[in-house]
């Protein structure tokens, strides 16, 4: 098995795609290091390591990998993309001219995608403006580097500053979602899911290392990393479990040929939507504590938000989480599997479901089995994405190292990226990572 | 979703109550569709879930060693160029 990992390497083709993923992320990881233009980086040192364990900020700031706080270039990370292929993904179900395009193929396709790269702009100039004005006035290192103070974190503030700032921090962002882009397009796995990943398991370590030393000792540590295990063997479990549905293909006389005459299956996964649902769930969730920070601190709204959402233990923060999840469990699997379609192309190459006519109600069939199979898959989503949560609360551990939504985004996108790789490497007939 | 908008058709004083069943028979009898779905699930065997945990475990290990590194040396360097706390 470890053998075939260094056979990935020495396939030339695939060496070159692993190789160029490994470039890609290797600037990425630098972009997330490089300061800001106008940002002091001896003082954000200084203000990152007083307001360490200001969890507000906390998840936002693993999903960038720790660049946040650090106000890097890349400061914002991939989520402004993210957020932006939501929303125009919830406006096709708003505006008929977005389904309209979803429906053309390809060009509507490209027109989409276009339409997503601008919200993204527009969303990271929206963010950039947050970040560095809280940066300036001390609100985002909790008190720490105003302007004017002893450790400004911005040396020089002036109007010019702080829109080069902003700018360097838009522009950075258009730069990670090609990056993410050119990963999907000519290197291994999913770009956008790839880089989250990447940003996750940056600051993974730190987190464990967090948990062996502060709290509770080494047994609580074994029992973090035991609770890891297990819930990575559950989320493969699932991942890797699908209901097949039947289907025969008709014997077809072409000439003196016979065509046909199969029978397949179509594989209906539990959870059908993968890791998008809590991916979008939790950065849709970011948004009220980021709205939060254009507010006045002591505004009641405010301090309501930050009450409730800040803190991922809190239980309201909890349901709402779920719901969402729910909510685009279902949302995300009816985007990607249209059931009409699936039943029309079986129809034209005379496929049939055993014992249901082909057209409408083999639709209605496949509708059928979708809706219940995703419903005990949503469930699960949320389970896997809770749990850790609320074992850490039990465990009294109070500055939760990792939660559900990183864990299932890791084995996720691990997962994920393992079995295209091993694809890759079956097509040359080498056996494969996963025998 | 399909929950919800039984739940919507299943006002109280609606006039098909008599056609339908109530609204935690028919919760009831979703569960069981769900159940029985679930029990036409094809899941992985024991080695293949062994199999594939381990070779997730090993890759997320080797990207998260890669990624440590990385931030290392570049922390490093960062820290260099553009100078340490309280200096």
């Amino acid at each position: 098995m470890l053998r075939a990992f260094a056979q990935a390497f020495r396939t030339p083709d695939l060496r070159r795609k692993l190789l160029f993923t490994m470039g890609i992320i290797v600037i990425f990881r630098i972009g997330s290091f490089l300061p800001t233009p106008g940002v002091n980086y001896a003082n954000v040192q200084t203000c990152v390591s007083a307001s360490a364990d200001n969890d507000v900020l906390g998840l936002i700031n693993l999903f960038s990998g720790g660049a946040l706080l650090q106000l890097s270039v890349f400061a914002l990370g991939i989520m402004p993309y993210i957020t932006a292929s939501i929303i125009v993904q919830l406006l096709r179900v708003v505006i008929p001219h977005f389904e309209a395009l979803h429906k053309e193929g390809q060009a509507g396709t490209a027109k989409l995608t276009q339409y997503t790269r601008y919200l993204t702009i527009f969303l990271a100039i929206l963010q950039a403006t947050t970040i560095i004005t809280t940066a300036r006035t001390g609100v985002l290192f909790g008190g720490c580097g105003e302007a004017g103070g002893t450790i400004p974190v911005i040396s020089d503030d002036s109007a010019v500053t702080i829109l080069l700032a902003i700018l360097t921090m838009t522009a950075g962002t258009g730069l990670v979602m090609w990056l993410a882009e050119l990963i999907t397009e000519r290197g291994v796995g999913n770009g956008m899911s790839l880089l989250i990943f990447i940003s996750i398991a940056a600051s993974f370590p730190a987190a464990l290392w967090t948990v062996a030393n502060a709290q509770g000792g080494f047994m609580t540590f074994l029992l973090v990393v035991l609770l890891a295990l297990l819930l990575i063997a559950v989320v493969v479990f699932v991942e890797q479990s699908q209901r097949r549905i039947p289907v025969q293909y008709a014997k077809r006389m072409v000439g003196r040929r016979v065509y046909g005459g199969t029978s397949t299956y179509i594989p209906i996964k539990i959870n059908m939507a993968g890791v998008i649902p809590v991916i979008f769930a939790s950065s849709i969730l970011m948004l009220p504590t980021l709205l939060a920070q254009f507010g006045d601190q002591n505004a009641g709204w405010v301090q309501w938000i930050l009450r409730h959402f800040a803190t991922p233990a809190s239980p309201f923060y909890l349901i709402t989480f779920a719901l969402l999840i729910l909510f685009f469990a279902f949302f995300y699997t009816s985007i990607t599997f249209n059931p009409d379609e699936v039943a029309d192309n079986m129809k034209r190459y005379g496929g049939f479901v055993p014992g249901i006519r082909a057209g409408r109600p083999t639709a209605e069939y496949l509708r059928y089995v979708i809706n219940r199979v995703t419903s005990a898959g949503s469930i699960y989503l949320v389970l896997v994405a809770l749990i850790p949560t609320l074992a850490f609360v039990l465990l009294g551990i109070s500055n939760i190292p990792f939660g559900g939504t990183s864990l299932l985004i890791i084995v996720g996108v691990g997962l994920e990226t393992v079995k295209q790789i091993d694809s890759q490497l079956q097509q040359r007939h080498y056996e494969g990572i996963l025998k | 979703m399909s929950e919800s908008s039984t739940a919507e058709a299943n006002r109280p004083g609606k006039s098909s109550k008599e056609q339908q069943p109530g609204l935690f028979a028919r919760i009831a009898l979703f569960v069981r569709q769900v159940v029985a779905e679930l029990r036409k699930v094809v899941t992985p065997t024991r080695s293949e879930l062994v199999n594939y945990t381990i070779v997730v475990l090993v890759f997320v290990l080797l990207v998260m060693a890669f990624v440590f590194v990385l931030d290392f040396g570049i922390g490093k360097l960062v820290m260099w160029v553009f100078g340490t706390p309280s200096a």
